[in-house]
């Protein structure tokens, strides 16, 4: 550090600055693109490309095998005749609206309790994070041990004298059980998002407000929650956009099929088996469109109610 | 007197804290609590209900199995490569634009950081199926470079390394400008070493990321030796059969590396997630 700093004041004066500023200048110009050149290239081929891409394949019909050819609106006209894709469409959007909300309160709790000065923060921290950068896959194989009809949440149900249900092995529940798996791997991670929004909460606004005669709840109503509403968003909006795609889960718990009788099926999940189980790139195309969509316009909305919250205050 | 009842409730809401948080906790670590005991157990013993937590005698011998029974040492190896070339080139790719964005004066900079952050909203899952096509058109398929091309730089990564460039002071490079370093050599010598935690942070979540992807070997890699450990893992348990000892052995070992780097290196994850928010 030191000799950084010394390297910085002994240079400076020296040069006069104005010309030789500008002429880099010119030549910056250049250098900026280059070095952004790969990431551009990279997220124009696999991220901004597939999405337009995905639009136009939308207008055609295709196995990958035959010739394209163009149907015009046919495949969104064949979607939304079809019940599986309503059903994929109810799957993801009841997915994400249990699974937002919970998450969101649970990490948000977690946070507040957290962030008071208790005893083994740096534990419960470590403890709560950990699934998150556990593997998907790994993380689903393991719970379908335990949703296992014979397996450990059933014995600890039993304990009260439940029988519980083949958790993944019934249409009422598999969805149930994927949610709860999504809650129990999400809610720590948005945990520390929130704790970093929580200690820049200043600790003078809590003094003042108990000494206005605040409690807990009515600090934590008033000031935590209104203050921390730019992290909450941020939050909202990553949990739809991941909610609304989720696929993994899905497809390893019930074997790729979204079974038992569909009631896994999410729309990724959908989109995946056009293409590998039923060869209609046209409909997995479609498809994505209005995932796209819908994305879209849930995003939107959840700006739409921050924003007319946010100007209450 | 009003001090003390104070204290009293006091005590009593952390008490009722600390309980909500080890409830917590104990939820958190109780599935993988539970996957390495059962994968200590023989196959009997498993399957007891209710349920046993404590194997006797622990039973080793799931872990030597299941390393010969399917290639794991090749997944791994798999897992590995793909891994350690995605950090590399997202190291290298998503500073050096982070690195532009952050200090670079050029036409076109402010749309171009506005146009690599809305990618987020793009995720992989979404673009699945146009992604899988060009590959194939690529002839991607079924090779490391599937794997590895499409993650090579994530605009979460771009975004991260910009940030950190922004704390840079301007008068180091200033004057190792004056002094007539070019651009690339200011950026290596300069800038970069005195961002090395946000590089360390962007090395493990990229490297986690990769290690557990699990959709993009799925679409890419249809021959078992080219499988990498979740999605060798996960057809291990579709394609063969259910004997959860085995696979629960197979689950420990892959949980394995990326546990360890967590524990060693937590604050940098943490970092991550704060900065970014975003995995």
């Amino acid at each position: 550090m030191a000799s950084i700093e010394g390297a910085g004041s002994s240079s400076l004066p020296a040069f006069p600055k104005g010309n030789a500023f500008r002429r880099r200048a010119r030549r910056e110009l250049g250098v900026g693109y280059m070095f952004t050149l790969p990431s551009v290239l990279l997220l124009f081929l696999f991220t901004l490309g597939p999405a337009l891409y995905s639009l136009y394949l939308s207008f055609f019909s295709w196995s990958l095998l035959n010739h394209m050819h163009f149907v015009g609106w046919q495949n969104f006209v064949q979607l939304f005749q079809m019940p599986l894709f309503w059903i994929s469409v109810r799957n993801s959007v009841v997915f994400a609206l249990v699974v937002v909300p919970t998450q969101t309160v649970v990490a948000l709790l977690l946070a507040a309790i957290l962030n008071q000065n208790l005893p083994a923060r740096g534990f419960f921290r470590l403890a709560f994070f950990f699934p998150a950068v556990s593997s998907s896959a790994v993380i689903s194989i393991i719970f379908m041990w335990i949703y296992n009809k014979f397996g450990l949440l059933n014995g600890f149900l039993s304990v009260f004298g439940i029988v519980g249900p083949d958790w993944l092995g019934n249409p009422s529940f598999a969805l149930s059980s994927i949610m709860l798996l999504n809650i129990w791997t999400t809610s720590g991670y948005f945990m520390v998002v929130f704790l970093a929004g929580l200690q820049a909460i200043p600790a003078e606004m809590y003094e003042a407000a108990a000494i206005d005669g605040a409690g807990r709840w009515r600090s934590f109503s008033r000031i935590t929650v209104p203050l921390l509403s730019p992290s909450t968003f941020f939050i909202v909006v990553m949990g739809i956009v991941g909610t609304l795609q989720m696929f993994d889960q899905s497809f390893i718990m019930s074997q790729g099929t979204g079974g038992p009788l569909n009631s896994t099926t999410t729309i990724v999940l959908l989109i995946y088996q056009f293409i590998f189980s039923y060869g209609q790139v046209g409909y997995g195309a479609a498809a994505t469109v209005l995932l796209f969509l819908l994305i879209l316009l849930a995003t939107l909305a959840t700006n739409w109610w921050f924003k007319r919250k946010l100007d209450y205050l | 007197m009003v001090g003390a009842r104070k204290t009293f409730s006091y005590r009593l809401v952390r008490v009722i804290y600390l309980l909500i948080l080890t409830v917590g906790a104990l939820a958190m670590l109780i599935p993988f609590a539970w996957s390495l005991s059962t994968s200590l157990k023989p196959l009997g013993e498993s399957m007891a209900y209710p349920p046993v937590w404590w194997p006797h005698p622990f039973d080793w011998s799931n872990f030597t199995v299941i390393w010969t029974m399917v290639p794991l040492a090749r997944w791994f190896l798999n897992s590995a490569i793909v891994a350690v070339s995605v950090t590399i080139g997202n190291l290298i790719i998503d500073s050096l634009a982070g690195y532009a964005l952050a200090r670079i004066p050029f036409r076109g900079r402010n749309v171009l950081h506005l146009g690599i952050v809305s990618m987020l909203m793009i995720p992989f899952q979404s673009v699945m199926l146009p992604v899988y096509i060009l590959l194939r058109w690529l002839g991607l398929l079924d090779n490391y470079g599937g794997m590895i091309v499409p993650v090579l730089v994530s605009a979460m990564g771009v975004f991260l390394m910009r940030q950190a460039f922004l704390t840079v002071p301007q008068e180091l490079e200033d004057a190792a400008m004056i002094d007539g370093a070019g651009r690339l050599r200011m950026f290596w010598q300069i800038s970069l070493p005195m961002v090395t935690p946000s590089l360390m942070t962007l090395a493990l979540m990229i490297f986690m990321g990769s290690w557990n992807n699990f959709l993009l070997p799925l679409l890419v890699a249809n021959r078992s030796h080219l499988w990498t450990v979740p999605l060798g893992i996960v057809m291990f348990q579709q394609e063969y059969f259910v004997n959860w000892p085995y696979l629960m052995a197979g689950s420990v070992l892959a949980t394995l590396p990326i546990a360890i780097l967590f524990l060693v290196f937590q604050r940098f994850f943490v970092r991550g997630v704060t900065t970014t928010g975003l995995k």
